[in-house]
């Protein structure tokens, strides 16, 4: 690190614990509005109550000590180990319909690389009146909400792969391998997959992702037949589960993520309708503390030693805690809301407005399996 | 002839969707990875391709017609894993050296050899040689006609339908850039490693 820089990291300062509460409220209202609606349907609504209220606390958490990576971490991790809780203890136990996980409509990773895929259905749909083949349009306007309240955020609020990358990575103290000499060099694979599986896919008409690299399919039961096929298949498959689990431990970032999530490449290109954007201040000095913090390899130096952040930056703020100048800001388009005074008046900054949006959204999205991950674990627990 | 042209055309025309599923991951690499901000360049990349390919149309439909004539009705087995792992080599290798930097031995380097220009002429005519289901159909309608030239004028028409369905791929070449170029080579790498593999698991079932 740079010896100019004196200031402790970590420097972002929290709002008055009364802003906090309101702030708090704020999130947990609409976060069991959403919870109660998509858990509550099939299942106790006291589990969606705890779950937003889980949101709520993280947002007090958020606004009090100023910090967002860590607590932002704590829920996103959580969120992704219910995923992985409910969803595969549903697929073990054989019984996932009586769960709400039931209606979640396809993994949102398997919509990128099966785009053009989603394009002909609809074209067949039009032309042959196929009505029920709609079901790809409706969860196309789902994603482009999502987009345009979340963009890139998504990969580091509400993915289920991605709360388990961050979470891990976040374990260990110091990378155990450093990959910062080639890290910066394969860092547009993401894309170059995306488009790859985006034209295979659509030759094929098969979901080739689903197929050939998903790292959470731990049943067999949809990969292709024996033979060659299948064993190739049973590698990549763990060579993605070994980038998803044992990577970041080893490189303390988030490996699946950052150089072979499709996602994650789709939604760097189309977060920029999102509003939102993470700025590094005029007078930053190049100290390059937010280079080594950042999971996602989304930081270099760039001209004139200041840190130039890339389109794969997904909003995390692990970089704001990092720097010890707090020269990182949530901006919108790069701009900042002037400044309020009053109590409240810190709330009134992008950096809130983003978290309420990116904590709200991401707690309605996780109600379609946290609360019932819940109940698995009250059931489990009480036999 | 006109007849045997427009029943090719009406076959490419009816099928052309899967030709261009098909070429698509071939072609569409390329252009990213080599392409340039200019409408002229890529057009000229698009057209060797597109000479390439028939090309190799126009050696099937000589090879059906005689194949034809002498009364064998059947492609040798090793024909199609044989082009698309020739394919996915040519797309691996060409990436390899591009992907490690200027500094590499570089295929492509414009100064290197008028020979290596032509690349796109040898993609589009190994994706020629990979046979799609239209291109199987044009296939055994030749093998039936048993004719030289009226399976070029066949040919000739089914080549005319499918390139209008693949040209729609130079549409977003003319904002490439040095980043696309970049993200291109990795994708030709990625998608000729998928050839490559496919081809070798093709041959290796057939020996």
């Amino acid at each position: 690190m740079n010896p100019l820089c004196t200031i402790e990291p970590g420097s972002e300062k929290g709002t008055t614990a009364g802003a906090a509460a309101v702030f708090s409220l704020l999130v947990f209202v609409p976060a069991l509005f959403f919870a109660s609606v998509i858990a509550g349907r099939e299942i106790s609504r006291y589990y969606a109550l705890a779950w937003a209220l889980f949101a709520g606390g993280t947002a007090f958490a958020i606004a009090y000590t100023g910090r967002v990576s860590a607590w932002r971490r704590l829920f996103f991790s959580l969120s992704a180990l219910a995923f992985l809780f409910h969803f595969k203890s549903s697929l073990i136990t054989g019984a996932p319909a009586p769960s709400c996980f039931a209606d979640a409509p396809f993994c949102h990773i398997a919509m990128a690389p099966y785009f053009l895929n989603y394009l002909r259905q609809q074209y067949l749909a039009l032309a042959g009146g196929g009505w029920a083949l709609w079901g790809p349009l409706s969860l196309g306007a789902a994603w482009l909400f999502v987009t345009l309240a979340l963009g890139r955020g998504w990969c580091s609020w509400a993915c289920f792969y991605g709360g388990i990358d961050d979470g891990l990575s976040a374990l260990p103290g110091r990378p155990l391998l450093k990959i910062d000499g080639w890290a910066l060099k394969v860092r547009d694979l993401p894309a170059a997959l995306l488009i790859f599986l985006l034209l295979v896919s659509l030759a094929y008409a098969l979901p080739v992702y689903c197929l050939w690299l998903c790292p959470f399919k731990l049943t067999g039961s949809f990969l292709d037949g024996q033979g060659w096929h299948r064993t190739a298949q049973y590698a990549l498959l763990l060579a993605a589960l070994a980038a998803l689990v044992i990577a970041p431990l080893l490189t303390k970032k988030r490996f699946f993520c950052s150089f072979l999530c499709p996602f994650a490449a789709w939604q760097a290109f189309w977060g920029r309708l999102n509003p939102f954007r993470l700025t590094a201040a005029a007078d930053c000095n190049g100290c390059r503390a937010c280079v080594a913090a950042c999971p996602m390899t989304a930081i270099k130096c760039g001209p004139g030693g200041k840190a130039e952040i890339l389109a794969y930056c997904n909003l995390c703020g692990q970089c704001l805690d990092a720097c010890p100048r707090a020269g990182l800001r949530y901006t919108v388009f790069g701009l900042e809301l002037p400044a309020a005074g009053g109590a409240l008046g810190a709330l009134l900054s992008v950096k809130y407005f983003y978290v309420f949006s990116a904590l709200t959204l991401a707690t309605a999205f996780s109600s379609l399996w946290a609360p019932a991950a819940l109940r698995d674990l009250v059931k489990l627990i009480g036999g | 002839m006109p007849a045997l042209f427009s029943e090719g055309f009406l076959l490419g025309l009816s099928t052309g969707f899967y030709c261009l599923a098909s070429c698509l991951p071939l072609l569409a690499p390329y252009l990213l990875a080599e392409g340039r901000s200019a409408w002229k360049f890529n057009f000229g990349i698009f057209l060797q391709f597109l000479a390439g390919r028939f090309a190799a149309y126009m050696l099937f439909a000589l090879l059906a017609s005689l194949a034809g004539q002498a009364g064998r009705y059947a492609l040798p087995a090793w024909a199609l894993p044989l082009g698309m792992a020739g394919c996915g080599l040519l797309m691996a290798a060409m990436a390899a050296a591009r992907v490690r930097g200027e500094a590499a031995p570089c295929l492509l380097r414009q100064d290197l050899n008028p020979y290596f220009k032509r690349l796109p002429l040898a993609l589009g005519f190994l994706t020629g040689i990979n046979i799609c289901p239209p291109f199987a159909a044009g296939f055994v309608r030749l093998l039936e006609l048993a004719d030289i030239m009226k399976g070029f004028s066949y040919f000739g028409g089914f080549f005319a339908a499918t390139s209008l369905f693949i040209s729609p791929v130079l549409l977003g070449t003319p904002w490439l850039g040095r980043r696309a170029n970049e993200i291109g080579r990795l994708t030709l790498l990625l998608a000729g490693l998928w050839y490559l593999a496919l081809g070798l698991k093709g041959l290796i079932i057939l020996y």
